[in-house]
């Protein structure tokens, strides 16, 4: 059985959710491009912090390893070795093009 | 000479996903002298009629489901009967071209290697099994290294008490002496048992560290828990039936130790340590915690820490007065001591012990210290007992060069310093010296893991009082984070030197964990770590002589440590990033050292020697 061709209604419902996905892929296309541009400026933090913010989510806790962002505490965290080590690294990055 | 033949038995019962996937990935190996033979066992999905497609192998075809055991034992009786074993789950993945070489070249390396299993990894990266203990408190099969991240623990070829049968290469020569597996069980329990009976005979079984295959594991049976817990318990009652009594006897020796196990402390985790050395080595041990209400850490011990020997030892049944008792500990809880043959095993990071130490010492029928220095110190308290040197030690499991480490991508050479921020570490002087020492644009790095509990101390104060210069050596720290022990030589193979600058050590754990995973180390040429580490394998920092131990921690009061020299350090800094073949080299002998004197083993050796020279 073929089915029968929308209603008026639904067939402006169908137009007006198209055209919305469309927008919203516009803007993820744009994130995207921004973030791509971003990727060799910004550690990899600031860059999954950034991308948090712009889809309205809260920016995640910064891992401290200098005196800058340093956070006292006597609490102890527990941590793996490889994630952060791959943090330490990464958050050193641009610091070390700005030196060069 | 020719190497011997092997069939590759592989069992299957329906999941041909997963059989297909192991066979794929087995016909992507190198199979060289080796025929491959697929038992059916009774699948009722694809799996007969795919498996007409694989020409390269050999089919044979159980009517109805044996189980494992049987459906081994049918494989067995139809390989070629010159031909080794090798035992293979369907539900592996072979990623390693090379492995069924490395299998047979471990398996025959030894005249007394009967069985040899590989280390065994799940699709996530965690490690499931490098080998198998079975204590007969419960008689139930424990795991080396299971659920860990493999970081590369456990290498080489080791002895073990049992593998799983998900891949087990038999010689020959153990089919002969006992024949296929126990058909006592239906599936569980068999490879234990299969390990045992041929130990029985004289063969060994190993794990081949430089093996690992990727396992899903019980992929097979899945299905059902019930059914497999039905199982497991049927078999591991038939095991303790064949086996309690020859796993007891596993045990020669007994001794009762009073320490601390359950906390994140310096004592606590070398008591573990030797506990499983001890283990390891045939004695019974039997634990019971010397701290809580009415000693100076008046804490009651949380029951368990993760580990099920430790577990099982913790709650085993302890003798009212028992032969033998050790308390591992500070001096001032010796007289918790219930032995009636006493022993006290302590160490401190200053010139001395304190009265009440060497009091309560002096009620021990011996005392046991780690280094000379320690002794050196009871005998200038004028303690009278036999004072017996027994080292600590490292697990080169974990600790060794081929551990998996994260340098820094971008180049830099790192020097890397562990410790808990406080007067005897002396952190000011390493900190202060590396930021002179070098330039903010040279490619080099300090990275100190720092470890603060004290609510008077803020560290960051206390850095920023230094005024390091912006201008000077780079310096990164890892504050108050906690890695899992298991991970620690990650850690350390993640820098190129090591360095331990501080007044005072007891034993130096970080600095000889380092040196096992082969870094090159700059360490105060005084102190208990002067009994391992030297100019040969590292680089002693020169100290100006002793001042008074002046810290919050009440046992040093009147004593002395070390005054390390400030321009020494620095010029030592300046040496190893300059001159980094010399100080891998000494890194490699450090690690080789380690490994020939200082592991747990050597520990627990002995601790025995001692135990029998005071029972005998």
């Amino acid at each position: 059985m073929v089915d029968a061709a929308p209603a008026p209604d639904a067939a402006l419902e169908i137009a007006r959710l198209t055209a919305r996905v469309e927008r919203l892929e516009r803007l993820l296309a744009a994130r995207s491009r921004l973030l791509r541009d971003l990727t060799p400026e910004l550690c990899m933090d600031d860059l999954v912090n950034l991308s948090r913010l712009s889809s309205g989510r809260p920016p995640l806790a910064r891992a401290a390893f200098g005196l800058s962002d340093w956070r006292e505490t006597t609490a102890l965290t527990a941590g793996d070795v490889e994630a952060t080590m791959e943090q330490l690294w990464r958050s050193l990055r641009p610091r070390d093009r700005e030196e060069e | 000479m020719t190497p011997r033949k092997a069939t590759v038995l592989v069992l299957a019962w329906n999941r041909w996903d997963l059989t297909k996937r192991c066979l794929d990935s087995l016909g992507r190996t190198d199979l060289s002298g080796a025929e491959v033979l697929v038992v059916d066992n009774g699948s009722t999905d694809e799996t007969p009629k795919a498996l007409e497609a694989y020409r390269w192998l050999r089919v044979i075809r159980n009517p109805t489901n044996l189980g494992f055991v049987r459906g081994n034992n049918a494989g067995i009786a139809a390989a070629d009967p010159e031909s080794d074993i090798v035992l293979l789950n369907n539900d592996l993945e072979l990623t390693q071209k090379d492995w069924l070489q490395r299998l047979r070249a471990a398996a025959h390396s030894r005249e007394d290697a009967g069985i040899v299993g590989c280390r065994l990894r799940l699709p996530d990266g965690r490690l499931l099994h490098a080998g198998a203990y079975i204590l007969p408190d419960t008689c139930w099969g424990q795991q080396l290294g299971s659920l860990e991240k493999d970081i590369g623990q456990y290498p080489g070829l080791r002895e073990v008490e049992g593998i799983v049968f998900a891949c087990a290469y038999v010689r020959r020569e153990v089919i002969r002496a006992i024949g296929g597996l126990s058909e006592d069980y239906r599936s569980y329990f068999e490879d234990t048992d299969y390990s045992l009976a041929a130990r029985a005979r004289g063969f060994k079984t190993f794990v081949a560290g430089d093996v690992t295959l990727v396992h899903e594991e019980h992929g097979s049976t899945s299905g059902d828990p019930r059914t497999f817990m039905q199982i497991f318990q049927k078999s591991r009652e038939t095991f303790r039936r064949k086996w309690g009594k020859a796993l007891e006897a596993r045990y020669g020796r007994e001794v009762f130790w009073q320490s601390i196990m359950n906390f994140p402390t310096g004592y606590a985790s070398s008591c573990r340590e030797i506990l499983r050395a001890l283990d390891r080595q045939g004695v019974r041990v039997t634990y019971r915690y010397v701290y809580g209400p009415g000693t100076p850490f008046p804490v009651a011990e949380p029951e368990s820490n993760g580990d099920y020997l430790l577990d099982s030892i913790r709650i085993r049944p302890a003798p009212a007065k028992p032969p033998i008792a050790v308390v591992y500990g500070q001096g001032d809880v010796f007289c918790q001591n219930r032995g009636r043959l006493k022993v006290g095993f302590t160490m401190l990071e200053v010139n001395g012990f304190p009265r009440d130490w060497a009091r309560q010492a002096s009620q021990m029928d011996e005392v046991w210290v780690p280094t000379e220095f320690n002794r050196q110190g009871f005998l200038a308290a004028g303690l009278k007992r036999p004072i017996h040197k027994i080292p600590l030690g490292v697990d080169p499991d974990y600790f060794h060069p081929g551990i998996q480490g994260h340098p820094n991508p971008s180049g830099e050479f790192v020097f890397l310093s562990n410790f808990e921020w406080g007067e005897r570490k002396e952190p000011w002087l390493l900190l202060k010296a590396f930021n002179d020492v070098f330039r903010a644009a040279e490619p080099v790095r300090l990275l100190c893991k720092i470890i603060n509990k004290d609510p008077s101390v803020r560290v960051v104060d206390e850095i920023r009082r230094l005024e390091l210069k912006e201008s000077g050596g780079k310096i990164s720290f890892i504050f108050n984070r906690e890695f899992p022990y298991y991970q620690l030589g990650s850690f350390y193979r993640s820098a190129d030197c090591y360095v331990s600058a501080g007044r005072g050590e007891g034993w130096d754990m970080p600095l000889i964990e380092a040196m096992a995973c082969g870094l090159p180390t700059i360490a105060t040429d005084w102190g208990a770590h002067t009994e391992f580490a030297h100019a040969g394998n590292g680089y002693p920092l020169r100290a100006r002589g002793t001042i008074p131990a002046v810290a919050k921690c009440p046992y040093y009061e009147g004593f002395s440590w070390a005054d390390p020299d400030p321009e020494h350090l620095r010029f030592l800094l300046r040496h190893v990033y300059e001159n980094r073949e010399e100080a891998k080299a000494r890194g490699a002998t450090a690690a080789r050292e380690v490994v020939e004197k200082w592991t747990w083993a050597h520990a627990a050796a002995k601790v025995i020697a001692r135990l029998d020279a005071l029972g005998g």
